[in-house]
């Protein structure tokens, strides 16, 4: 069951690896067992998302399937492509290109289709919303490489969706799924009060030294420069707003700068988008990467069949992935875990 | 009519901007200001004494104005969709709005009419809604939610209940050919009851047309109301008054002008009240440098601005007309970017002037600042004694800022900055020897003036205190001494 390992989470979001991986699969699992479960949910998507043919690769996709009493956050247009008997309890008033997004109650079971809200503010609002109407738990359906984006940072809870479209090579599957969950389940950082991250400075990276006076990095110089720089040597630990990519994790790491204890913190985990290599090498040097919002990654789930025409071992896969990972891993299909 | 750039200049945008409504009814008419014209004074009566019978009752009557504030807060502007509902296109989303607003009406109703009542508030009636919302919540549960029951129709009845059954089934089938087949028919009582919904949608509409005006004319009220609260407020912080209509004379007292007086309280400074009587004709005020001549003619183009965009005026007490035009002719950089002179572009602006006030319907108020500055002082002086002259005989209120000698005399009245005439110049010359940088010594002086307008008596020719005033301020010796 994969309601196990959501238990007392009352916000959750599912992102795949690739489309494809499963991830509606998932969902739909998770409304039927919920629904079993007498607990009320709140749905939505970031953008839009349940198509009932995947508009990108024209294979058919499974609609999402939900029970009478669940609430749902969608665009205006999204209405016509329902089946559901509705009641309208809310208007956000946020614009979407599909219309304005609505809160709506189901009053039947039926298919919906999901294009929520995208910004990070919004999703975070609805999740309130959402419990004031009486759900006991929202879930936001995660799009395409949306992973980069917000769904993780506003939820409690993480499900992480990969399987055989992602790539032939199971080892590719493996590690890169590995590695994002482990940028995903980062520490929390503990350099920084919150009240001096939410200090308004014009700069992308904030400092903190030994002897904790914070104080913005000039934007006139790189990471690389300031941590091989005298005048920076009493920095321990930094902060970025905003992605941190190899473009500015690559020169640190050519720099010669001492490394070892830095921390070195982001929003959250979507916010490092740098290469397993360069991760690999700043953990050798000791760096200690970490979060303002840690996510819980509450399970991992694969799906052996690739939308692509080939398959791969169900039971190799499974086995591969669970000794990748310290989290949970199922497989879509299989009803025993 | 004043240029945006006027407006903002004289402080008029500054209290606009202050204006807080609830709802975007009442945003609407802040944003579209409607200016009233000379001979819609009645309506304007009536609405600036609604302000006042709200800000005189606001503490008492607080919990009800609140609660006015909240039911109006979760409004959305749904204008257009009342007004097509002939066309009997409205989408769900639209009739759940629909049925908000009316729901609204209903709670707002009763609160309205106390206040009303206790306030005496006349001429905002906001009814409730009651029989247009009877068809759009037949069972009357009140919910603020849009949900088309099953008994509106028996066609829908009917689709619903095989569409639950065949849900019913559904969630215990396993078998994949069965469910299949189940969720082929369930498809089809679904679009049974989708055309039922459509058609139901429809005819709704069509239900509602007789309600569109009563509904519309809600709104306005609702826009009304919330914009009269507003002005209210604004009226309660800077102290408005109710304004006495004259058939042409101006006579204000303490007039404020939020902007400055703003400005200067966060230098902890005060703003000196403005206090000004200006008859049919041409007033003139002279004065120091540095003395607020500029301000005080401001701060009545404000007040006078207000009083037609339907506010209370800022002053202890106002007695206007309520004018036709209200024009000021200054130093404008976009004339000066359209490649005149500053000279050329204030001949070119008061021409303007004079003609658009010819054209508008009843008296104007016309404001000359500092005319002609920008030209050699012997024609200037001319040019402002002849203008003057010129506007002592027109049937508008003008009044004239000027440094310029002899032109006091040529007007219906006179005031003067009182400005530095008082002031103990070796006392406050110690006390800027005492601090340090001349940029002090500006704020020294300033702390000094008396920005106060008076009445001039007799003697018409304009004070002398420039010359004093570079001596404050240090200006260098060898040319003060040459003065």
């Amino acid at each position: 069951m994969l309601r196990e390992y959501i238990q007392n989470v009352h916000s959750l979001s599912i992102i795949g690896m690739c489309k494809n991986a499963g991830k509606t699969t998932v969902l739909n699992r998770l409304i039927a067992e919920l629904n079993e479960a007498d607990v009320r949910l709140g749905l939505t998507s970031i953008g839009r998302d349940g198509e009932s043919v995947d508009l990108v690769t024209r294979t058919a996709k499974p609609g999402i399937y939900i029970y009478e009493n669940t609430l749902v956050a969608t665009a205006e247009d999204m209405f016509r492509l329902s089946d559901i008997t509705r009641e309208i309890v809310y208007s956000t008033g946020w614009p979407t290109p599909l219309g304005e997004v609505a809160i709506v109650r189901a009053r039947s079971d039926g298919s919906v289709q999901l294009a929520g809200p995208s910004m990070t503010s919004q999703l975070s609002e609805l999740m309130g919303l959402f419990a004031s109407f009486g759900a006991q738990l929202s879930i936001i359906d995660g799009a395409l490489s949306r992973k980069t984006l917000c769904a993780p940072a506003v939820c409690e809870a993480t499900i992480l969706c990969t399987g055989a479209s992602y790539s032939r090579d199971i080892n590719a599957v493996i590690d890169d799924t590995a590695f994002s969950a482990e940028l995903l389940t980062l520490p929390k950082q503990n350099s920084f009060t919150d009240a001096q991250l939410d200090a308004e400075l014009a700069c992308k990276v904030r400092f903190r030294r030994e002897n904790g006076a914070v104080e913005p990095m000039p934007d006139d110089i790189t990471l690389a420069q300031a941590l091989t720089s005298r005048e920076y040597a009493g920095v321990e630990s930094a902060y970025v707003s905003g992605a941190v990519t190899d473009a500015m994790i690559k020169p640190v790491l050519m720099g010669g700068a001492k490394l070892k204890g830095f921390e070195l913190s982001v929003e959250d985990g979507s916010k490092l988008i740098i290469s397993r290599s360069s991760y690999e090498k700043l953990m050798i040097r000791g760096v200690r990467l970490a979060v303002r919002r840690p996510v819980r990654l509450a399970a991992i789930t694969v799906n052996p069949v690739s939308a692509y025409g080939f398959d791969m071992d169900r039971k190799l896969l499974l086995e591969r992935m669970r000794a990748a990972v310290r989290v949970p891993v199922v497989d879509v299909e299989s009803e025993e875990d | 009519m004043m240029t945006f750039a006027q407006q903002e200049n004289i402080g008029f945008r500054y209290v606009i901007n202050k204006l807080e409504c609830s709802s975007p009814y009442g945003q609407a008419r802040v944003n579209r200001l409607r200016f009233f014209d000379a001979d819609e004074a009645e309506e304007l009566e009536l609405q600036l004494r609604n302000i006042c019978a709200v800000r005189d009752t606001l503490a008492e009557l607080s919990f009800h104005y609140g609660r006015l504030e909240r039911l109006m807060m979760p409004m959305k502007d749904i204008r257009r969709s009342v007004m097509n509902l002939e066309e009997a296109q409205l989408s769900e989303l639209e009739l759940f709005e629909l049925k908000r607003f009316l729901l609204q009406t209903e709670l707002i109703y009763p609160v309205l009419e106390e206040v009303k009542a206790k306030a005496h508030i006349q001429g905002i009636d906001i009814p409730a809604q009651t029989e247009a919302l009877k068809l759009m919540d037949p069972e009357g549960n009140r919910a603020a939610t849009f949900f088309i029951s099953d008994n509106a129709s028996d066609e829908l009845k009917a689709a619903r209940r095989l569409k639950k059954e065949l849900e019913e089934k559904l969630r215990r089938e396993n078998d994949p050919d069965a469910r299949a087949k189940l969720t082929a028919e369930r498809s089809l009582a679904a679009g049974r009851e989708d055309a039922e919904e459509r058609r139901i949608r429809k005819e709704l509409c069509i239900k509602l047309v007789p309600y569109k005006n009563g509904i519309l004319s809600c709104m306005d009220n609702v826009a009304e109301l919330d914009f009269t609260i507003a002005r209210a407020k604004l009226a309660e912080a800077y102290s408005g008054v109710m304004p006495e209509f004259s058939d042409g004379a101006v006579m204000m007292e303490d007039m404020i002008n939020p902007r400055v007086a703003d400005a200067l309280f966060e230098r902890d400074r005060r703003f000196t009240p403005v206090s000004l009587e200006a008859p049919v004709g041409a007033t003139v005020i002279t004065g120091a440098n540095m003395g607020g001549k500029s301000v005080a003619l401001k701060t009545l183009a404000l007040n006078a601005m207000l009083v037609k965009a339907g506010m209370l005026p800022f002053a202890k007490k106002a007695k206007l007309p309520l004018f036709g035009g209200i024009f000021i002719v200054s130093e404008d950089l976009e004339d000066i970017d359209r490649g005149l002179s500053s000279f050329g572009a204030e001949i070119v602006q008061f021409n303007e002037t004079i003609a658009q006030a010819a054209e508008t319907k009843g008296i104007s108020l016309i404001l000359l600042d500092e005319f002609a500055r920008g030209t050699n002082p012997e024609e200037g002086a001319m040019i402002v004694r002849a203008v003057t002259r010129y506007l002592d005989r027109q049937r508008s209120v003008s009044v004239l800022t000027t440094h310029y000698d002899g032109v006091a005399g040529l007007a219906s009245a006179h005031f003067e900055v009182k400005g530095l005439k008082d002031m103990d110049m070796e006392a406050v010359a110690r006390e800027i020897a005492a601090s340090s940088g001349s940029k002090k010594g500006a704020d020294i002086i300033a702390s000094h003036m008396n920005y106060g307008l008076y009445r001039a008596q007799g003697d018409e020719s304009c004070p002398r205190d420039a010359r004093n005033i570079c001596a404050l301020l240090s200006l260098k010796d060898e040319i003060l001494n040459d003065i």
